[in-house]
């Protein structure tokens, strides 16, 4: 009996001892392959996604997002408290916090890095932090944001990578006469207040990042994170060539699977298939300007936009481009993001009759002929294009497929001059402000570039950026959508996740639906 | 004229050719839609946003005045700073141009041991079944597009026989050897198919040409008659020509190093015209311009160095 105790008890000790190390197994190095190469690290003047999805690894913001991409968790601050009248932000510094060179995080860096983060000189991404009017330091520990009005996305706005803190004596130091020519050296020889560091970087071909030492957070086995001795990214532009390379086991993980291989990549033996929520959202965006190059402009009308939408067949075209992977859209913004309306059902539902009697309704029972702007290359964007041009044909809409390269693009609809285009968006902010902004509020780019304008669409927009009532605020968003979904100038085709491809033995990495790529937790099987 | 004033000739016919390319290149890549600031702020793009790139970059100036700084900037040696990458083109050149130089004299090396002798061997045994072998599995090569034969041959030997690495470029001048060897055949196949048929048709012309016959007749041995009347005789044409085709090669290798994400010149320089990156596109235009005339130079003179009247 006795013995029988002692080895039920040692058995007990054994099991419950080699819990943590069966959970979870540090070092190693993840190697993740890309489609494309970063541009510029640094958090404030950065202007694209391959940047921001790797920025997050290097530099931790105040408040961290959750990995559902909606909610708020301690990041170098502890804690955090809004006033009642919604004017003042009251943050508590972490004690002890050290960037990679090992130096503490101090108050003077928190306040230089936010007012770096909000001049409105520096980069694109100020305008989410626009309601800051001064960042004061108070006592041992404390940051105060006394803000210009209230502003219910404050707390969410630093989650964003653009409030990162960074150290300002290092950055100073650095090379150069101008704070642009600073940042640019600095960004090659960062320090950080993420969980990793970038130790080297081929441009175009692989970048290094090796764990930050000094890191704050701690995991589940009590020791600092992260798990990992580094990541690695390598540059591979081509889909069959980076798929290739995770099969063969030369990669632990690959980004944007192309939809169509899936299906493939899910019954394969060797690979992890991860479809990643996320925000991202494709649709169509119609120039609604009453005349295009001199010439009258049939989608200026709302009915014929709404004939569009009906004979749009959303089912078929989430089959089509997404293999069934993508799902339909019943806002503009994707269901993931905060104040989201509507029951998972296409705003529009295929419907040829309805179409067709708005096409006579408006004056065009014959149809018209039309264009649309594609990216020259994108499957999705061609897929789609091809399956609506068969639709329209339904109701007479001839659709000429015009295939750009990004550039033209950007520049023939900030001219006005296209008649529709595909889009697509992904949110940086757990809150519905910044796709409204691009998408509803007319006066910063024209309702993405479409010429549309509703003047109470615009007043609520700009009500609810002060509005700190959630309910009240709900409701502001509840009617911008009524209007946009009912008039607007888009076509909402599908929201996709982010498809990407694992090795089995990768684990606790996330792509958030925000985009962020998060190593922190990541850990392989030794 | 002697030798040296042939070279010094042609180096100099170099100068006028490079400076023409480069007014193009200029005028061409502003001439195109869109500009840096498009091609950076994509979607996204604010009026406030794209002017204040513009006139970060100077290009709010008016092009000749552009053309007048980057003119003294060349010649002081500075060929500026890559718009989205941030950082000096000259760095970027010296470190991605190396890797397609490399790739293509592979590609150039692979192809000329495949052609040369089998152009022999299908040329001297003219409608022979080896003949007939020879020449329709090069037809085969030299219509595969470079991107299918790339894929193709990833899929057998790196990913299911594991001989090579799935594209990449890997560390030290080995491994760069061991990573580029399929690129390098992808490239060399199409090459060797164009060469071998060229070669093969001289070396017929040249065979039944007399001086051979007397030479023969002279009691030459018929392997001295075949490397010192016949190769020297029939490899004028195709000197020519694969000196023509080195140029194709290396616009051969932008498919090639996408495919096999080799972190070369041609992905740089597709990677510069989608984002609109003036000076990287001015700088390799240069640089690559420089190296085919360097190309044709050497071309040049093993031509005259086969045939002396080539330099009269």
């Amino acid at each position: 009996m006795k013995r029988i105790l002692a080895a039920a008890l040692t058995a007990t000790f054994l099991f419950s001892s080699a819990l943590p190390s069966l959970a979870i197994e540090r070092g190693g190095t993840m190697t993740y392959g890309r489609y494309a190469d970063s541009l510029f690290l640094d958090p404030v003047l950065n202007d694209a996604n391959v940047d921001i999805w790797i920025l997050t690894n290097l530099y931790d913001t105040l408040i961290l997002p959750t990995d559902d991409g909606k909610g708020l968790k301690p990041g170098l601050a502890t804690k955090w408290n809004v006033s009642e009248d919604g004017k003042t932000v009251t943050l508590t510094l972490r004690q002890g916090a050290e960037f990679s060179d090992g130096s503490p995080i101090t108050q003077e860096d928190v306040k230089w890095s936010l007012d770096r983060a909000k001049n409105p000189d520096n980069g694109i991404w100020n305008f989410l932090v626009q309601s800051i009017d001064t960042v004061e330091a108070k006592g041992d520990d404390q940051i105060v944001l006394h803000l210009k009005h209230p502003d219910p996305a404050i707390l969410a706005a630093l989650t964003v990578f653009n409030t990162a803190i960074m150290p300002k004596k290092a950055f100073e130091a650095s090379d150069g006469k101008t704070m642009r020519e600073k940042a640019e050296n600095f960004a090659q020889h960062m320090v950080g207040s993420g969980p990793f560091v970038l130790k080297s970087w081929d441009r175009g071909s692989t970048m290094k990042l090796v764990k930050n030492e000094h890191y704050w957070a701690k995991g589940e086995d009590g020791k600092p994170l992260p798990y990992l001795d580094g990541v690695t990214f390598e540059v591979l532009p081509d889909d069959a060539t980076r798929i290739l390379k995770l099969k063969s086991g030369e990669l632990d993980g690959a980004e944007l699977i192309p939809y169509s291989r899936v299906k493939e990549l899910q019954d394969a033996p060797n690979v992890d298939m991860k479809l990643f929520p996320s925000t991202r959202v494709a649709d169509i965006i119609m120039n609604v300007r009453q005349k295009v190059n001199g010439k009258d402009n049939p989608i200026s009308k709302p009915k014929v936009r709404q004939a569009l939408n009906y004979a749009a067949n959303k089912k078929a075209i989430i089959q089509v481009v997404t293999n069934g992977v993508g799902s339909p859209m019943s806002s503009y913004m994707s269901s993931a993001t905060p104040l989201h309306t509507g029951d998972g059902k296409a705003v529009y539902p295929y419907d040829l009759d309805k179409a067709k009697s708005l096409m006579k309704e408006a004056g065009y029972p014959d149809g018209f002929k039309t264009s649309i702007l594609v990216l020259a290359g994108s499957q999705d964007e061609i897929g789609t294009a091809t399956a609506l041009q068969q639709m329209w044909s339904q109701i007479g809409v001839k659709l000429d497929i015009q295939q750009v390269d990004n550039a033209s693009r950007t520049q023939k609809y900030r001219d006005g001059n296209f008649q529709m285009r595909a889009g697509a968006w992904t949110d940086d902010i757990a809150d519905p402000n910044e796709i409204t902004s691009y998408y509803v509020y007319s006066p910063n780019i024209d309702a993405v570039h479409s010429g549309w304008k509703s003047d109470e669409a615009n007043k609520l927009y700009e009500a609810s950026q002060q509005e700190l009532d959630h309910d009240k605020r709900a409701e502001q968003y509840k009617r911008i959508q009524e209007i946009y979904n009912s008039s607007g100038p888009t076509i909402s085709l599908y929201e996709s996740p982010y498809p990407v491809a694992l090795s089995p033995k990768v684990h606790g990495y996330v792509q958030i639906p925000l985009g962020n790529n998060i190593f922190r937790s990541a850990w392989l099987d030794q | 004229m002697s030798f040296a004033s042939f070279i010094f000739r042609r180096v100099l016919q170099m100068i006028p050719t490079i400076v023409f390319i480069l007014v193009v290149t200029f005028v061409l890549v502003r001439l195109l839609p869109g500009d840096p600031a498009s091609a950076i702020l994509g979607d996204r793009a604010r009026d406030a946003d794209v002017a204040r790139i513009n006139a970060r970059l100077g290009l709010d100036q008016p092009i000749f005045v552009q053309f007048l700084y980057f003119v003294r900037n060349v010649f002081t040696g500075d060929l500026g700073n890559s718009i989205s990458l941030k950082v000096p083109v000259a760095r970027l050149i010296a470190e991605r141009l190396p890797v397609t130089l490399l790739l293509t004299a592979m590609a150039a090396v692979i192809a000329l041991v495949m052609a040369v002798p089998l152009a022999f061997v299908s040329a001297l045994r003219r409608g022979r079944a080896s003949d007939v072998v020879v020449r329709g599995a090069f037809q085969v090569g030299l219509s595969m597009p470079v991107f299918y034969v790339g894929l193709v041959l990833l899929i057998v030997f790196s990913a299911n026989l594991h001989w090579f690495p799935v594209g990449g470029y890997g560390d030290g001048f080995f491994a760069h050897l061991y990573h580029l060897f399929l690129p390098a055949l992808t490239l060399a196949l199409s090459l060797s198919a164009i060469l071998m048929r060229n070669l093969r048709a001289a070396v017929i012309g040249v065979v039944g040409a007399e001086y051979v016959d007397f030479a023969r007749a002279k009691g030459l041995r018929s392997r001295l008659v075949l490397t010192r009347h016949v190769l020297r005789n029939a490899l004028i044409s195709t000197v020519a020509l694969f000196g023509l085709q080195i140029g194709v090669l290396l616009s051969g290798a932008v498919v090639t190093e996408t495919v096999f994400a080799i972190p070369g010149a041609g992905r740089l320089m597709i990677d510069s015209i989608y984002g609109r990156d003036y000076p990287v596109i001015q700088g390799l235009t240069i640089a690559l311009a420089v190296v085919v005339s360097l190309i044709f130079l050497a071309t040049d003179i093993v031509q005259a160095w086969l045939d002396p009247r080539v330099a009269r």
